[in-house]
């Protein structure tokens, strides 16, 4: 693991060299687009962060701050890099160095301790008729390594259908423990680095074998500090056997419908899907959730579905107009685009996506990937939320 | 490096009124990314940087320059590997992205007419819905700017059977340092009404004036198009094959190679499955009528053969050759991965003369105690010779310039030039005199001075 040195300059050396500002990853990058502005740029930011670690500029200057906080954190530059720039490491080390103490935005700071006190989400989950997962008896099968069911902390609580898929969908082949914790990715991404890693350890330790989880971004941070053969995103784990999906990996217990399609009005119901940013860009899962949609639907692209929603974990909650400027054109492609649901891998995506969504009064709906796996399965026609 | 001229309070206030407030910048942590390009080891901050939206604002701040003395640094992309737009007396960086608008794509009169800040990819994709090509491809064409393109005139993959930049652009809208907008050419290709000012604005750097607007030619695209990758034990055989290829009445549209340094960084890199044990990868392809293109392919391939080549493959899908080409492009940021920093270079040499100057380039650089790789065009004789070093090795980096020096002048003896394709900038300024002699560059000063009389455009590159 890299790290800067303590007391020293912000960013580790070899994180940074590695930019030779070749400007490729200027097309790629959603706050460039708005802009069109070097700073917002990713060979833009990062010659920031070099005045920094030069002295050029303090890290609080205030164009410093500002381009700290208005990187969505997509991590799209990371993808189209051929120099291979760790973007998302060295953002990470930028926010916690420039967001310590006070100069952490008191939303985030709230949200941030919520995450880690489990009263606190339990408070909210009361509010929001929280899913509560019950231990299962496992049927894990011999010789291969126990796998765990992670629902995310705040999905269970603001999408708990979301979490009841889930469990639904992955049938007995895992186990789904109660009360995991938060895997402290969001404290990774806004200026908690070593809590944030911290966090991903011990739910690690609670966790032994492979977690699958329905969230892109906590799969991410997970397989970054834990290794990537220890976590698998729902629909990395359910197209491993992509031939057979839904039948064999859903039939186990024979609920699966006839044909596991969704279908709606007689015809088959038309599914596009919005990545997730660190699932796509940070761990290369595109193809999997594709391959699942299109089994159990009509598989509809959307014309820049790889590109941020401008949920961006806490980036809609701390940077509401930009994350709405953001959303502007995705949802102007998902209507143009003709499908009945949009699905989602992340929970924020699924936040930012239906809101913006709702707000329009569109009549296309948005559906976690574990809800309509889980309708397939429950078998018949569907109705998508 | 000299001092900033430094922008003062009413010069700020100048520019707001000019362009809007929100399009100046001049506080530093924001004027800090626009110090420097895609160029290593050249910054400097500028004083302001300036959005203009339209050729009268450019008009504006081009006057009130001249007026009060300070430079302008005309950018693009600011991907350029000179350091064309690296601002080295300070003052206002002129940043075009904003005009960015593809004006007209004319399928009957084969043009295109559009604001510099376009990017090339965005042009191409947009002639290629209908049906058209613009022909120049530089390998950073998803970034770089057809304005950009045109003042470095640019080159790319295609350079051979196409031609570079300077052969399709049929017109511009140039605003002069003095403030006047003039139109050279148009939309015709045969006009020889006054000296050429369109291929002498074409590749001035931005020394000469701003370029807001360029009609450019376009091409039917080619129904087909489809390459292969040679290997050879040494590249003075993949020479000897193009030299077969070219003899054999062959113009391919693709010859590329790359050495083996350079083979080793893009399959680490892009992950193509290229032979990582070849001393030089020749990667060929050509478009148009498909039948055609199968017969160049398969002659290609029996003169690589004939020429000692260790295997060759012909993709058979398109997909997997713009996989090729794509690998070809990235080959500069790929062999970044070898070390925090790479310098590259540009020498080009007559094509015959391609393999002897690779070996060249591999004593100089076996001399100084330097690793470099070296990729390019085959086909036009255009080698990128590439240093890898770490920026705070300072004695490395100064054996890297030496052992540049030494390689523009090979490339110079063998009858090339310092540069193909990248442009002059601030970093080839040095060894300009020796490639064009003292009174050629007394005369591009001259020449500069009658477009800017008070020299405030791209001060200290070419013609200053």
């Amino acid at each position: 693991m890299t790290g800067a040195e303590p007391g020293g300059p912000p960013f580790s050396p070899e994180l940074l060299d590695r930019c030779i500002s070749c400007g490729f990853c200027l097309p790629a990058c959603p706050t460039y687009a708005l802009t069109q502005e070097e700073a917002s740029s990713p060979r833009g930011r990062i010659t920031l962060m070099r005045a920094v670690q030069t002295g050029l500029l303090p890290l609080a200057a205030p164009e410093v701050t500002e381009q700290s906080s208005f990187c969505l954190g997509c991590r799209a530059c990371e993808v189209v890099c051929p120099a291979g720039v760790r973007y998302g490491a060295l953002l990470e080390e930028w926010r916690d160095a420039g967001w310590s103490g006070g100069r952490r935005p008191l939303r985030l700071r709230a949200l941030l301790l919520a995450a880690r006190q489990r009263w606190a989400l339990g408070l909210l989950g009361r509010l929001r008729r929280a899913a509560s997962p019950r231990r299962r008896s496992t049927s894990a099968m011999a010789g291969e390594l126990r796998s765990h069911l992670l629902l995310g902390c705040f999905e269970r609580i603001l999408y708990p259908a979301v979490s009841r898929s889930a469990v639904a969908v992955t049938g007995g082949a895992v186990e789904v423990p109660a009360g995991t914790g938060c895997c402290g990715a969001l404290h990774a991404h806004n200026g908690e680095l070593e809590r944030g890693r911290a966090m991903a350890r011990r739910l690690g330790d609670a966790l032994p074998g492979r977690i699958v989880t329905t969230s892109g971004g906590c799969a991410a941070h997970l397989a970054e500090v834990l290794g990537r053969d220890r976590v698998a995103e729902l629909s990395e784990w359910l197209a491993a056997d992509p031939d057979t999906l839904p039948v064999g990996r859903l039939s186990t217990d024979g609920r699966l419908s006839t044909d596991g399609r969704l279908s709606t009005d007689g015809r088959p119901v038309r599914v596009g899907l919005q990545d997730s940013c660190h699932l796509r860009n940070g761990l290369g899962v595109a193809a999997q959730p594709r391959a699942v949609l299109g089994r159990i639907a009509e598989y509809v692209e959307i014309p820049g579905a790889d590109r941020c929603c401008g949920a961006a974990g806490t980036y809609s909650m701390l940077r509401p107009d930009d994350s709405r400027r953001i959303l502007a054109g995705k949802l102007d492609a998902i209507e143009a685009a003709g499908v009945d649901v949009v699905a989602v891998v992340n929970p924020g995506c699924y936040r930012q996506v239906r809101a913006g969504l709702r707000s329009r009064r569109s009549p296309v709906r948005v559906a976690h990937l574990a809800e309509l796996v889980a309708a397939a399965y429950a078998g018949g026609n569907q109705r998508a939320r | 490096m000299q001092r900033n001229v430094g922008v003062d309070d009413r010069t700020v206030g100048r520019l707001e009124s000019i362009v809007g407030a929100e399009h100046v910048r001049t506080t530093a942590g924001a004027v800090a990314p626009y110090a420097r390009d895609a160029t290593p080891l050249f910054h400097q901050m500028p004083d302001a940087v300036v959005h203009p939206g339209t050729t009268d604002e450019v008009a504006q701040v081009l006057r009130f320059a001249t007026e009060t003395g300070s430079p302008v640094v005309p950018r693009g992309a600011g991907s350029n590997l000179c350091a064309a737009t690296v601002p080295l007396r300070g003052g206002i960086v002129l940043v075009l992205t904003r005009m960015n608008r593809i004006l007209e794509i004319s399928a009957a009169e084969l043009l295109a007419v559009c604001q510099p800040g376009v990017a090339n990819a965005t042009l191409g994709a947009a002639a290629a819905e209908r049906g058209l090509l613009y022909a120049p491809d530089p390998g950073s064409r998803v970034v770089s700017t057809i304005g950009g393109n045109i003042s470095t005139c640019a080159g790319g993959l295609r350079g051979l059977k196409y031609g570079v930049t300077r052969n399709y652009v049929l017109g511009l809208e140039v605003v002069l340092p003095t403030g006047e907008v003039i139109r050279t050419g148009g939309r015709l290709w045969k006009d020889v009404a006054g000296y050429d000012l369109t291929r002498l604005l074409t590749g001035s750097e931005g020394t000469l004036g701003v370029i807001t607007e360029a009609t450019v030619a376009l091409l039917p695209l080619p129904a087909h198009s489809a390459c292969g990758v040679a290997y050879f034990p040494a590249l003075a055989d993949a020479g000897r094959a193009v030299a077969g290829v070219i003899a054999a009445g062959i113009v391919p549209a693709t010859l590329e190679f790359l050495d083996n340094r350079c083979i080793n960084a893009v399959e680490d890199y892009a992950g193509l499955g290229l032979r990582r044990d070849a001393g030089a990868l020749l990667l060929f392809g050509d478009d148009g009528d498909p039948d055609r293109v199968a017969v160049h392919l398969a002659r290609i391939s029996e003169i690589c053969l004939g020429e000692g080549a260790l295997d060759v493959t012909t993709a058979k899908e398109v997909a997997e050759s713009e996989a090729l080409l794509a690998a070809r492009r990235c080959s500069l940021p790929a062999l970044a991965r070898l070390g925090p920093m790479a310098i590259l270079e540009d020498a080009t040499v007559p094509r015959p003369r391609l393999a002897e100057m690779v070996a060249r380039i591999d004593a100089i650089a076996d001399r100084h105690d330097v690793v470099i790789g070296t990729f390019g065009h085959a086909g036009d004789g255009n080698l990128h010779p590439t240093c890898v070093l770490h920026p705070d090795d300072t004695d490395a980096i100064e054996r890297a310039h030496k052992a540049f020096g030494e390689v523009f002048r090979a490339a110079m003896e063998l009858g090339g030039t310092i540069s193909g394709e990248h442009g002059i900038g601030a970093s080839k300024l040095p060894y300009l005199v020796e490639r064009l002699g003292p009174a050629q560059v007394d005369l591009l000063r001259r020449v500069k001075t009658a477009f800017d009389p008070a020299g405030i455009l791209n001060p200290g590159k070419l013609g200053s």
